[in-house]
């Protein structure tokens, strides 16, 4: 059995359905650098750094759980996903 | 349903909410539950065992649909060390015969569900896909809370927050804090498809029997956590979690922490050939007693996980505590309907029952148990690995008489740790488990 073990692979097991508008953003005016220094703590991989030092937040692969708000509060702006988007869990 | 009000509106359809609907609905209250998912379930994680002390009480012919997927016969503690554990389990055969432990294993897209329809079943109205984000005031008193959508402003005498973990309604009230890093657990885990034939080899174990495996010690890679094997029907439920600031303090991925649970010698051979199913993730609140939110006020009481309620000891306790106390909102909200008096006095009347049930002196007696595992990180690194290295040693046969290994195996315990300070962290251990 083939085992799955890349973020990308693992989160493709999932069912997402994402809705147009983003749930999740750093704060304006903070140090992107929290990225690397915080939210490399997310299960799902959700914040990078692009190659010009600029945050990409992949707001379509988020668990839901909140680790990053309890981890960064002054840099991530959470909310909860418009209702009846986002992950659906089959199993849970 | 702009002009529409209702008796109770509860947000949140996990176990305490439906619990708290289920018993309002039953005594005649006008009640509404409002779910962000898809339908009750979609949104909800926990580990794996569902206690049904409460669930029994409240609905004593639950075993005759209720989706359980195995009953738990047989629990394994151990501590893991790099490369190895030393474990000891217990299995009762009693807890077959009428299921008087309540501890099954269930999957809570199926288990929610289920309940949800138990509630509308009872004459509660549920609404799914609908997000709360805040509350209608009036006279500067809840009167409501709006979801986001067209029509989404509901009114209620009572409002129950049901809103889990993250419970930013709560948090809008001043009834608590920020989570704290330090006792806020992020827990992943996969459910991986096996046969129900292999699960029973695997695991030793007849019939529909399941088992509850749980790992400390070494199980985070030095962070302090814990892992779990939980066995479903023809799944099986595959853990770690750990405190948020020891993750950040060990800079580690909760996925990479998973990967290595996985693929410990232990547990590997456990989980081997399964087809992954679902990666998922979600937060404990591991305060306990200290960090338990404010509990009621005017026309609103919190219950379940978005008021602290989970038992994070050894015993791993969260739905049940969770019923019990979307229960008891339940039977106050009762008693303010039939007075039609919702202040905060009267909704008080929460505080008093929790105060006086299984969930708050469950709680009490383990109050210190977070910050003692903060202040013993070495039980999650060196010491495993130093007791590991014992109990290897001692039963490698190797020509040494016994005599002379005990004692140069005794000195190397009391020569390589400060022997004070480790026997602090048992007397501590001891204090944190029973």
């Amino acid at each position: 059995m083939k085992q799955f073990t890349s973020m990308e692979d693992k989160l493709g097991l999932n069912k997402f359905t994402a809705f147009e508008k983003t749930h999740l953003s750093i704060k304006p005016g903070s140090d992107p650098m929290v990225v690397e220094h915080k939210l490399f703590i997310c299960p799902a991989k959700v914040y990078e750094l692009s190659d010009k030092g600029v945050p990409i937040v992949s707001f379509e692969n988020c668990l839901e759980c909140g680790t990053c708000r309890v981890a960064a509060p002054d840099e991530v702006e959470w909310a909860y996903p418009q209702g009846g988007y986002g992950v659906t869990f089959k199993f849970g | 349903m702009a002009d529409e009000k209702f008796d109770a509106i509860v947000v949140g359809g996990g176990p305490a909410g439906l619990t708290a609907a289920y018993v309002m609905a039953k005594a005649g209250m006008q009640v509404i539950v409002v779910e962000r998912g898809e339908y009750c379930g979609a949104k909800n994680v926990f580990g794996g065992v569902f206690f049904t002390n409460v669930l029994r009480e409240i609905m004593p012919d639950f075993l005759k649909d209720a989706p359980i997927e195995r009953n738990i016969t047989k629990r394994r503690f151990s501590l893991m060390t790099p490369d190895g554990e030393i474990g000891g389990d217990f299995k009762f055969d009693r807890f077959n015969k009428d299921f008087s432990n309540n501890s099954f294993t269930v999957l809570r897209s199926k288990f929610d569900k289920w309940l949800s329809d138990k509630c509308e079943a009872a004459g509660a109205m549920i609404i799914t896909g609908a997000v709360v984000d805040d509350f209608l005031m009036k006279d500067k008193k809840i009167a409501g809370v709006k979801a986001r959508m067209e029509d989404g402003d509901l009114y209620g005498d009572v409002i129950v927050l049901a809103d889990g973990v993250n419970s930013l309604l709560a948090k809008k009230l001043n009834f608590h804090k920020e989570l704290d890093p330090k006792s806020t657990i992020i827990g992943v885990k996969e459910v991986i498809g096996l046969s129900e034939e292999r699960i029973r080899d695997r695991f030793a174990l007849n019939g529909n029997e399941g088992a509850a495996y749980e790992y400390f010690g070494y199980s985070a890679k030095g962070a302090i956590g814990s892992g779990f094997i939980y066995t479903n029907k023809d799944t099986i439920s595959v853990g770690v979690g750990a405190t948020i600031a020891s993750m950040l303090e060990h800079k580690l991925n909760p996925n990479d922490v998973l990967e290595a649970f996985k693929n410990h010698p232990t547990v590997a051979p456990l989980v081997r050939d399964g087809e992954q199913k679902e990666y998922s993730a979600h937060l404990i609140p591991d305060g306990g007693y200290k960090k338990l939110s404010k509990l009621s006020g005017d026309n609103v009481m919190v219950v379940g996980d978005a008021a602290g309620f989970v038992n994070a000891t050894l015993f791993h306790e969260g739905t049940n505590l969770a019923m019990e106390t979307g229960k008891l909102a339940g039977e106050t909200a009762i008693e303010a309907f039939k007075k039609k008096d919702y202040s905060a006095v009267s909704l008080s009347q929460y505080d008093t029952k929790v105060k006086n049930s299984f969930p708050m002196k469950d709680l009490k007696q383990f109050k210190n148990t977070g910050e003692t595992l903060e202040h013993n990180p070495k039980m999650f690194d060196k010491y495993p690995t130093l007791f590991g290295d014992l109990v290897a040693e001692l039963f490698t046969v190797d020509g040494e008489p016994k005599w002379n290994k005990e004692k140069r195996l005794m000195m190397k315990l009391l020569t390589s740790e400060n022997p004070f300070a480790l026997l602090k962290t048992m007397i501590d251990m001891r204090k944190v488990i029973i």
